[in-house]
């Protein structure tokens, strides 16, 4: 718990939110949340910079967005992963995959 | 349910509406946040810090995510409003595909409303409105000889003047009909042809397209005859060949130099014609005949009225010279537009045809509003669950417009095949009926009438219910229960005023429709004074060029007879120079003995019919005083003797005897008195609607006639012969002997007299039976109107009429009340109608004949049509209500 949170190798973002979407409809704060527990704090993602991925998905087609009761009856803006975005999610989940093998495979190696 | 709430104009406000969703979706993601943190333990204000910390730069944040928003906005807008618009259109075909019955009827009679609106809009476009295919048409001009009530064509006289003494046009011309037989050596056919003046052509501005015009040489007097053909005659009967230009073309047995060949697309007043015989006319002996149209193309910058007053003048100048063969000194010379001459008298049937297709649209527009409204308000629980469920009232409302939009395309796409189908018959069907339906086609005009009528349809039947729907809140009609619920007071008034609208616009149409119906009952019943069915005949006419001789000519027409009254079956053979019922040979003007006409005044004209002896017994006139021609008659001429009919006996003598009496025929002053020996019964010749003004009967005699008639005459004749027992088959014996005499004469025109009157019909005929079947439509939909109204009204009280019943109501009690709640709708219609028509019907006086254009009896017939019709359909329903048993429908509400 001593040691800092890592910093997001850049672009990896938009990939979690994709993931984290993919088990249903959510709020940002909710993706926020979601994306702390998985890593136990391990990744340290600002919550802005969360919220500029949700909107940059959304213009690229890649979730959509509506506005819907959340769980405390307040208004909230609940993020939809499209089939677009289900493709890029697999797209982007397999070359991640290959990235970390390789660096792995060099690291284990050496 | 993406966008459900979200009408489509709504996005253009969207962009104010991005910054302030940011920002919300923001605040509610601080808010939560800050919840969270002050459930672990922190205070207000630091949790406050805390969740604004972990945000990071909220700022930057801010503007990146607006940004982005409006560029997905921008981009996915119009890609969202048609994603839109095609979901509501799959939405509106899927429902209007479960209606399918309502569907088709809207389709089916708003399409054709539609079809036959813009092509009798086309139509009527081509022929009235446009200009004539000629440079600068506005210029030209007709000049005619003003005698009221009658229009007379020039003599060549007349016209000679004209082009000496003229300074106000360009150019005048002049044209007679002049059908000749055109011979390729082998056989002959009688072609339709003019005589033009050299100038024709230059007046029109037409240029052939191969060769010349005529010269001012190929005019004079004696110059060798020359012709200009038509492209058709030059493709088909001279192969096309650009050497036939300077050659001969035989006709009449003449051989005329071609020197041109007109272009394929040419004016109105050139259709229908082969040839254009150069005119070579010699200065008259007397003032007639008149024969000539004279056509002028007014000089630039000429007022039509100094133009009329330089014409008048020419005409008194020259009126003293012809005193001795014309005497009518109160006729003029005036000019009308060209296109007015070309069109004729078509603009009451044009109007006429035109308002009743527009008003079978209009009709149709009604009818569908009508259902339309019906299907909404039966539809108001549905739209009411889906307003619940969040569509707003512009989703509804543009859903209602889309069902609208979708109707009036596919009506608009039954329209135009309708008006392609509709075409075609007119161009095949129309030339009798309009002058240049050759020009029709799918223009701009009949296109333009496609989309106005598309959009008018569009917007007139979703209109009615939208604005009916807008008017109360949705979720009353949740609320209400089923029965109240969907019999709104504003529905029933809009659906009511439809139906009382679509009933005063039948009741005209209906009227319209039995006048000319009632017209054409009593032309067909006119007495056309003689058996039609035993009799036949045809024209010929005998080539100048090959019968120049008198002597020829006389052989001719005695060979003919002989050959004809041997020919099995004919038990009578005649010549006359005219045909019942309209064909008359002459008209010609004469001065009674006993009665002579006032130096300057018109005199009398009658029909004046050359005949044989025969003409009498083969028709079955019957000789009513006097005697009948012999073989004497017309072989002296010191002796000339006339047989009139009765009309014209009445005419000029009522209550004598015009046996005896004397005249002087064709404003002939120097000639012997002419003396009618016999009086016959009447006979049409001028067409079935003209009233018997009298007619003239001259004898035929086989020798070329000096005097009023045109010199050719003697060479043309209507031969007919009487086979009581198969009319037609003597006809065909009738061909045969004249090809057999001399190849080279054809015979034209060949008919039985049965045939010619039912053919004299047929203009009549067919816009009547134009007009009833419109008229027809229009009562249908009405009916289906009054019908659905009464039928959702009883529907809708149908637990009232229950609960009555089974308080002991009397049906019949119960069954006038229903109905006098419909009769009270179609009656206030029927008045307005029948008003309507009395004040359009005088518009068509023109086309009836025989009924006045207020006949009592029409307009009576077609209030009571109406009515009584209407009374089955409102009583329909309310019978069957009554015949359900109270218990049934009480349980079932």
């Amino acid at each position: 718990m001593a040691t800092a949170p890592l910093t997001l190798v850049p672009g990896t973002l938009d990939l979690l939110v994709l993931r984290t979407l993919a088990r249903g409809p959510l709020h940002g704060y909710a993706v926020a949340t979601a994306i702390g527990e998985r890593t136990g704090g391990e990744l340290a993602v600002e919550d802005g910079a969360l919220y500029q991925a949700l909107h940059r998905l959304d213009r690229q087609g890649l979730v959509e967005a509506e506005w819907g009761p959340s769980a405390n009856n307040r208004r909230a803006r609940y993020y939809t992963l499209t089939a677009d975005g289900r493709k890029r999610l697999r797209e982007e989940t397999a070359a991640w995959r290959r990235y970390a093998r390789a660096v792995d495979a060099v690291l284990e190696g050496a | 349910m993406r966008e459900l709430g979200r009408p489509f104009w709504y996005l253009r406000r969207r962009r104010k509406t991005v910054a302030a969703e940011v920002d919300e979706e923001l605040q509610a993601h601080l808010e939560m946040r800050a919840e969270d943190l002050r459930a672990e333990g922190l205070s207000a204000e630091d949790a406050r810090r805390e969740a604004l910390r972990r945000f990071g730069d909220l700022e930057a944040t801010r503007a990146y995510c607006r940004r982005q928003d409006e560029a997905t906005e921008g981009s996915r807008g119009r890609a969202l409003a048609f994603a839109d618009l095609g979901q509501d259109a799959r939405i509106a075909l899927r429902s209007l595909l479960r209606a399918r019955g309502l569907t088709a009827v809207i389709v089916a009679t708003v399409g054709l409303g539609i079809g036959a609106t813009a092509l009798t809009f086309a139509a009527v476009h081509a022929t009235l409105l446009r200009p004539l295919p000629y440079p600068d048409s506005a210029r030209l001009v007709r000049i005619y000889t003003d005698a009221p009530p009658n229009r007379f064509r020039f003599s060549v006289a007349d016209y000679r003047a004209l082009e000496e003494q003229q300074t106000v046009f360009d150019r005048v011309g002049g044209y007679t009909e002049r059908p000749m037989s055109w011979s390729d050596g082998t056989s002959a056919e009688r072609l339709r042809g003019r005589v033009v003046t050299w100038t024709y052509f230059d007046v029109l501005g037409l240029r052939p397209a191969l060769g010349r015009n005529f010269t001012a040489e190929e005019g004079r007097p004696g110059a060798p005859p020359s012709v200009i053909v038509t492209d058709g005659f030059w493709r088909q009967r001279l192969g096309a060949r650009p050497e036939a230009v300077g050659g001969p073309v035989r006709l009449d047995g003449t051989d005329h130099a071609l020197v041109g060949v007109l272009p394929a697309d040419v004016g109105p007043l050139e259709q229908g014609q082969e040839f254009f015989v150069a005119a070579r006319w010699d200065v008259p002996p007397r003032k007639g005949p008149f024969l000539i149209i004279t056509v002028a193309r007014l000089r630039e910058g000429v007022d039509r009225r100094a133009a009329d007053a330089e014409l008048r003048a020419i005409n008194r100048r020259i009126f003293p010279l012809w005193r001795s063969s014309y005497q009518d000194e109160r006729a003029t010379w005036a000019t009308m537009d060209l296109k007015t001459h070309v069109v004729g008298d078509v603009e009451a049937t044009a109007a006429l045809a035109l308002a009743a297709v527009g008003l079978v649209w209009l009709i149709a527009c009604a009818n569908a509003g009508s259902l339309l409204v019906a299907r909404v308000t039966a539809r108001s629980r549905e739209l009411a669950v889906r307003a619940a469920l969040g569509a707003s009232r512009a989703r509804i409302l543009r859903h209602l417009l889309v069902e609208s939009a979708l109707l009036a395309l596919a009506a608009s796409a039954l329209g135009v095949a309708i008006a392609a189908a509709g075409l075609r018959l007119l161009v095949t069907q129309g030339a009798p009926y309009l002058s240049r339906v050759h020009e029709v086609g799918f223009g701009a005009a009949l296109w333009g009438a496609v989309a106005a009528l598309t959009l008018a349809s569009a917007g007139l039947f979703a209109l009615v219910p939208a604005l009916h729907r807008s008017g109360g809140p949705v979720e009353d009609a949740l609320r209400a229960s089923t029965r109240s619920a969907t019999a709104s007071p504003a529905a029933r008034r809009v659906r009511r005023l439809l139906v009382a609208g679509q009933f005063a616009i039948a009741t005209p149409l209906l009227v319209a429709a039995a006048l000319l119906l009632a017209s054409l009952d009593r032309l067909a019943r006119v007495d056309l004074g003689f058996d039609g069915r035993a009799v036949a005949g045809g024209s010929i006419a005998l080539p100048a060029g090959q019968y120049a001789d008198g002597a020829q000519v006389a052989a001719y027409w005695e060979e003919l007879e002989r050959r004809l009254a041997a020919i099995p079956g004919v038990e009578g053979v005649a010549f006359a120079d005219g045909r019942p019922p309209a064909e008359v040979g002459n008209f010609n003007n004469f001065d009674l003995e006993d009665a002579p006409t006032p130096a300057g005044a018109s005199q009398p004209v009658t029909p004046w019919v050359a005949v044989t002896p025969g003409y009498f017994r083969l028709l079955g006139l019957p000789l009513v005083e006097g005697r009948l021609f012999d073989a004497h008659d017309g072989t002296d001429p010191q002796v000339n003797t006339v047989i009139v009919d009765r009309a014209w006996a009445a005419r000029f003598f009522p209550g004598r005897s015009a046996v005896g009496r004397r005249l002087k025929g064709g404003g002939c002053t120097e000639c012997p008195w002419t003396t009618v020996v016999g009086v016959v019964g009447e006979v049409k010749y001028a067409g079935l609607d003209q009233p018997d003004r009298g007619t003239v009967y001259t004898p035929m005699v086989s020798r070329t006639i000096e005097g009023p008639v045109d010199p050719s005459a003697a060479r043309f004749r209507f031969a007919l012969v009487r086979a009581p027992d198969a009319p037609a088959a003597a006809l065909g014996g009738v061909r045969q002997v004249v090809r057999a005499i001399d190849p080279s004469v054809p015979l034209t025109n060949a008919a039985t007299m049965d045939e010619l009157a039912a053919r004299s019909l047929q203009r009549p005929r067919s816009l009547s039976r134009l007009v009833a079947a419109f008229a027809a439509v229009a009562l249908v939909l009405s009916v289906v109107g009054i019908y659905g109204v009464m039928a959702f009204y009883v529907q809708q009280h149908a637990r009232e009429i229950g609960i009555r019943v089974a308080l002991g109501g009397r049906p019949r009690d119960v069954l006038r009340l229903v109905v006098a709640q419909g009769m009270a709708v179609v009656g206030s219609g029927v008045v307005v109608g029948l008003l309507a028509a009395a004040a359009l019907a005088r518009l068509m006086a023109s086309l009836l004949f025989g009924v006045g254009a207020t006949d009592p009896a029409a307009y009576a017939g077609v209030a009571a049509l109406l009515l009584a019709v209407a009374l089955a359909a409102c009583a329909a329903p309310a019978l069957r209500a009554l015949a359900l048993q109270p218990a049934v429908v009480l349980r079932a509400e």
